[in-house]
């Protein structure tokens, strides 16, 4: 594995950086519970929504450009819970460069509202967001082979054809090829998932031998062990 | 059977490495202290200070709906915050317990799932369930959530009887008896096929029970009969088997942030009439597996009881199926680790950190314990069968937490 360095303290991404950054898809990530309404959060209490917007812009204001053209994107904010920041709310921005392959958590506090520590990798990947698990089943739509198998079973277990993916109940999963498997060893660099996908009748039709390699934008098939 | 012939077959290779456990009962070993029973050492403080207790009284880290403090019938309470994290989903912070006319008594100071791992017989497929699990927490109904609220839809906090806490009976008069209560805290998610009902239960007595029970559907793969089970009519269909690995990532913090040791406990004697006890006090990180009579505990040094004895919180009685999983996950080759907390070692396999070790076999690297982290890992094995069909009745796993000295009597 390839690891960057950690800045701490990056320079430009301070409060001045709030100014018309919003390219966040902080409506599609945060935690559930933290849908919450406005009030001076406790310590421990989870992100509110206005914290996790702020965190957004403020972990995003020197990846704007990056993130317009799609190679960066926010997956998700996470709550800060380092002992060693005591009681300061603090939030982690898990980022994913998709043009180069790296994997980016950038920590945010909130009372200084700047980027206070950033961490970056290869090789190691967070969980899928919801972004990415609709972009995998789009993918996986357009596959004539893996997409024809799918929609086949959806209209046979229906009764009519397949309009989108949203039709689907969907799952991602991280896939990380392991050394006997064949196929897929993109995925040792690339972002790539496995995708469960829930049919209107309640079953799950075989998807474990595929894999959508998002980085790549492809579909990939196992094979061997 | 002397102590120093049995310990390495009971202790795992790496433990014998870190922790010197291969020491006699009368020696301290290299890297860990070996005591008999109920040596209490020499302290000036039997008491953990107004500091701590000062900290267990002050106001809760989190506000509604996130602080859960109730008090259970026999007069015990519990206080925690949880939280929905994106990853981790469902996490307790500040659990703290106060005896029937105790004083509070903090616990952990955070403890969530660090892993759903599910490999299947036949060697694929393999799943890391974790997962963005805050993402995917089911919507709770009423019925979800009997005779409890629901926080934020997707959190039950309800208590339940967990039985008889005692029964005594006395020559001439009454038993001596009552039912025991428990506050339950629990989340579910939807991974795929399975529902995973996320689990604690905190007891009138102390005690907590972090358990997963797996609903939901069977995933119907197919498979050849060495690797399944037939569920379908005749023999149609063969459901592969396969095993649930459940990690839980707890950071004890028993009675106060401090002094937190961590000591395994076994009982040499096996075919003699003798058992004696050994005590391992882990020094430095470390992996330990399961043995019989086998158990560890998180004890604060420095706090005592009223009876004098260190305050701890004991765990075990995992009845695992103790899967042991290929090279590449080894991560599975261990029921228990302890580490030296570190704040991006947050799962056990497929840590989502830059920078940071993937795995928590790795996160064991010798490093000395001065705020152990405790990582339990739990396995169920799951041969289908019949009945298993739609929905899955729940199977349940999980482990206990019990308090061992924190008080001085049955908190009753």
């Amino acid at each position: 594995m390839a690891w960057g360095r950690i800045v701490v303290a990056l320079a430009g991404a301070g409060v001045a950086a709030l100014a018309g950054s919003l390219l966040l898809l902080s409506g599609e990530q945060g935690s559930q519970a933290a849908r919450s309404p406005l009030r001076t959060p406790s310590p421990a209490d989870p992100l509110t929504d206005e914290e996790i917007d702020r965190v957004g812009e403020i972990a995003s204001a020197t990846l704007r450009a990056r993130m317009t053209n799609g190679r960066v994107e926010l997956l998700y904010i996470e709550r800060g819970d380092d002992k060693a920041a005591g009681e300061r709310r603090r939030a982690d921005a898990y980022i994913y460069d998709y043009a180069a392959n790296r994997f980016i958590v950038r920590t945010v506090d909130l009372a200084e509202g700047r980027v206070v520590a950033e961490r970056e990798g290869r090789g190691t990947q967070p969980p899928p967001s919801r972004l990415e698990e609709e972009r995998a089943a789009e993918l996986l739509l357009a596959d004539r082979v893996h997409g024809g198998r799918i929609r086949a079973a959806y209209a046979r277990t229906a009764g009519r054809p397949l309009r989108s993916a949203s039709d689907l109940g969907l799952r991602a999963l991280i896939y990380t090829p392991r050394p006997a498997s064949r196929g897929a060893e993109a995925c040792s660099d690339h972002r790539c998932v496995r995708l469960l996908v829930r049919l209107p009748d309640g079953t799950w039709p075989d998807t474990t031998r595929t894999v959508v390699d998002l980085s790549a934008k492809k579909i990939l098939t196992l094979t061997g062990r | 059977m002397r102590l120093s012939a049995l310990l390495p077959s009971l202790l795992s290779c790496a433990l014998i490495v870190t922790c010197g456990a291969s020491a006699s009962a009368s020696a301290p070993a290299r890297a860990g202290t070996v005591l008999p029973t109920g040596t209490v050492r020499p302290s000036g403080a039997l008491s953990p200070g107004g500091a701590v207790r000062e900290a267990a009284r002050r106001a809760p880290a989190c506000g509604a709906p996130y602080l859960v403090e109730r008090e259970l019938p026999n007069g015990a309470r519990w206080r925690l915050c949880w939280e929905m994290r994106v990853i981790e989903g469902l996490t307790l912070t500040g659990v703290a317990y106060t005896p029937p006319r105790g004083r509070p008594i903090p616990v952990l100071r955070s403890t969530a799932l660090a892993q759903i791992h599910v490999p299947y017989d036949s060697g694929e497929p393999r799943f890391h369930d974790i997962g963005a699990l805050g993402e995917n927490a089911v919507t709770l109904a009423s019925a979800d959530c009997p005779g409890g609220e629901r926080r934020e839809r997707f959190v039950c906090v309800t208590t339940r009887s967990r039985g008889h806490g005692y029964l005594k009976s006395l020559p001439g008069e009454p038993n001596l008896s009552a039912l025991g209560h428990e506050l339950v805290v629990y989340a579910a998610f939807q991974i795929g096929w399975y529902t995973y009902l996320v689990e604690w239960a905190f007891s009138d007595d102390g005690a907590i029970t972090p358990r997963v029970g797996a609903t939901g559907s069977l995933a119907g793969f197919a498979t050849g009969p060495e690797y399944g089970w037939s569920t379908g009519t005749g023999d149609t269909h063969v459901e592969q088997s396969h095993t649930h690995n459940i990690f839980w990532r707890l950071d004890f913090d028993v009675d106060g942030p401090k002094h937190d040791v961590v000591e395994q406990y076994d009982f040499p004697g096996s075919g003699t009439a003798r058992r004696t006890l050994s005590r391992t006090v882990f020094t430095e990180e470390a992996k330990a597996v399961n043995a019989p009579a086998r158990w560890w505990r998180v004890v604060d040094t420095e706090s005592r009881n009223a009876d004098g004895h260190p305050i701890s919180w004991e765990i075990g009685d995992s009845g695992s199926a103790q899967y042991r999983g290929p090279a590449d996950e080894a991560f599975t080759r261990a029921d228990l680790y302890v580490t030296q907390y570190r704040a991006c070692e947050r799962l056990a396999s497929n840590n989502p950190a830059p920078r940071c070790a993937g795995s928590v076999d790795r996160y064991v690297s010798g490093q000395r314990l001065t705020d152990p982290v405790v990582w339990v890992n739990v396995s169920y094995h799951h041969v289908a069968r019949d009945e298993d069909a739609d929905p899955m009745p729940t199977h349940w796993q999980g482990f206990r937490i019990t308090p061992r000295d924190a008080m001085a009597e049955n908190p009753r």
